[in-house]
């Protein structure tokens, strides 16, 4: 039914029961599996370039970990995931990136944002299922 | 206040900005200015002199930064569209500005000179994040963005320390001294890095603090602006710091940790709310002045060598912050702005750091480029995965990058 499947991993509770999930899904359907991690914003309007190039190295290192773990949590359960690390705003990202690699699940976690933050900002994965050009779920 | 009592207070300012900036991905500095305006305008902070002289000092380092941050390879590659579209975002609104304050708003003609450097600068920082949260950092047109930015930067300073020279038998010693350390930096500090680096007593730093502040005394005593000198000593490191990295990083540290924000939450403490809130429509009117003489010189430019992101490039290029705030506070502490004029300024140059971006993001981001476009069309290539080993699952690679 699925035959390749995109997983959004961010290091949170909720991502890491999505990825539970998509490795379930992909061992089920013998599908492909490949994760997305979005750094997230860069200070915006900086100073200096030193202030975005370090705001940068953190993040990639902190997501270089957040990958390495979800590839090896993947592993122990016989699936091969393969991992991708973009900067931007992640509705956003995950939007484009599904759209350009042709998959047809998108897994996402679900976040417990407070009602006025929702109301006011939306919430990842709320945008995201507007706009996915394919199927997602939602792992709560 | 007594200093003591200051310090307190911009400490907690500086903790309280950098614990907001984290939270909302916001830069630091903006925040700093903004609370410094809170401070001043309702909790009634004002400066001691210490505070002023650490953020001049401040000023001269983030300068020095700037020129460290010089991609010089990068302005090489792109010499000829960096030095038109760099050099119009520079002239282009500096006449304009310049021109109107002059004549319009009647204002003095060295604050008008003040005025157009102010408003002429292209931030490079704000530029760069935003390029390489898209990507486009690797393409053409953000390292023509980049590239022209550095012109800009340089027009910028050239014309600070240029335009406000009263010569003096000061001002002899102050260009030989800046050109014999321009020249010599670059050959004797890799000696001095090997010989006395890498040690927490850090002597680089200290070598460069050195320099800078002979560089300060040098501009006071020919009564001149150590900006250019600055910016230019820091070009001049920028090859010496692409191979010591740790170095760059440790001077930003020491920056962020004290100067910088002595100098922003400062700027932000001159900001008088009741001079802006009575003077509203040429704050309007200097913001569009900046935007439209920013469009009108660099679009036409751009289209030639970037198309349809024209708008785009030229949005990106009519950002500032660090050097307008850097100009606007060498006028107010040498007296040639007064408080009304620092406070328009610098409001329209925290505005341009905002407004044009947002604008620029949100309606006029490029598209993939031609090769891209048509990947997107044909179906997605489907990646070879490897099969399980017999002794156990395989792990893919190393992480792939997009955008960055």
């Amino acid at each position: 039914m699925y035959d390749k499947i995109l997983v959004a991993v961010d290091g949170s509770a909720g991502a890491d029961k999505a990825l539970a999930a998509a490795v379930t899904l992909a061992e089920s359907f013998g599908a492909e599996l490949y994760s997305i991690a979005v750094e997230g914003h860069l200070p915006a309007y900086a100073a200096t370039l030193g202030e975005v190039d370090e705001a940068k190295a953190e993040k990639d290192a902190y997501f270089e970990e957040i990958d390495r773990a979800a590839r090896a949590y993947a592993a122990a359960r016989g699936v091969e995931l393969r991992t991708v690390k973009v900067v931007g705003d992640p509705a956003e990202r995950i939007i484009r990136h599904a759209e350009q690699g042709g998959f047809d699940l998108l897994v996402l976690g679900h976040k417990g944002h407070s009602r006025a933050r929702r109301f006011l900002l939306g919430s990842t994965s709320d945008k995201v299922v507007d706009h996915a050009p394919c199927s997602t779920l939602i792992v709560k | 206040m007594s200093s003591l009592q200051v310090a307190v207070a911009i400490a907690a300012i500086a903790l309280l900005a950098s614990i907001i900036s984290v939270e909302l991905s916001l830069s630091v500095a903006i925040v700093e200015i903004v609370l410094g305006v809170v401070a001043a305008n309702l909790f009634h902070l004002h400066s001691v002199p210490w505070l002023d002289f650490v953020a001049a000092f401040g000023s001269i380092v983030l300068t020095f930064l700037a020129g460290a941050e010089v991609d010089v390879g990068l302005l090489r590659a792109e010499l000829r569209g960096s030095l038109l579209v760099g050099g119009v975002s520079f002239a282009a609104p500096f006449c304009g500005a310049l021109l109107y304050a002059y004549f319009v708003a009647g204002w003095s003609f060295h604050a008008a000179e003040i005025c157009g450097i102010a408003l002429s600068t292209t931030s490079l920082a704000v530029v760069y994040a935003v390029l390489v949260e898209t990507g486009l950092n690797q393409r053409r047109i953000g390292k023509l963005i980049m590239s022209a930015t550095f012109v800009t930067d340089f027009g910028t300073a050239g014309a600070l320390s240029i335009l406000f020279i009263k010569p003096n038998l000061w001002f002899v010693a102050f260009v030989a001294v800046s050109v014999l350390m321009i020249w010599l930096f670059p050959k004797a500090s890799p000696w001095f890095f090997r010989r006395y680096g890498e040690r927490v007593i850090e002597p680089e730093i200290k070598l460069v603090f050195f320099l800078l502040f002979c560089l300060m005394l040098l501009g006071k005593l020919s009564l001149g602006q150590a900006v250019l000198p600055a910016f230019v000593l820091g070009l001049a490191a920028s090859r010496l710091y692409e191979s010591h990295r740790l170095e760059q990083q440790r001077l930003r540290v020491v920056a962020f940790a004290f100067l910088t924000p002595a100098f922003f939450i400062k700027g932000g403490m001159n900001v008088s709310l009741a001079a802006l809130g009575a003077n509203l429509g040429l704050l309007g009117v200097l913001f569009a002045i900046k935007q439209s003489t920013k469009i009108a010189g660099i679009f036409p430019l751009a289209r030639g060598y970037v198309g349809g992101d024209a708008l785009y490039l030229t949005l990106l290029m009519s950002t500032g912050l660090t050097f307008g705030t850097i100009s606007s506070q060498y006028g107010y502490q040498a007296g040639i702005i007064d408080k009304a004029q620092f406070s328009l300024l610098i409001t329209v140059v925290i505005a341009s750091a905002v407004i044009p971006t947002f604008i620029a993001q949100r309606w006029f981001q490029p598209g993939p480029e031609p090769d891209e476009r048509q990947r997107q069309k044909s179906p997605a290539p489907r990646p070879a995965v490897s099969e399980p080993t017999a002794s156990g699952p395989t792990v893919s690679g190393p992480t792939e990058r997009e955008g960055a």
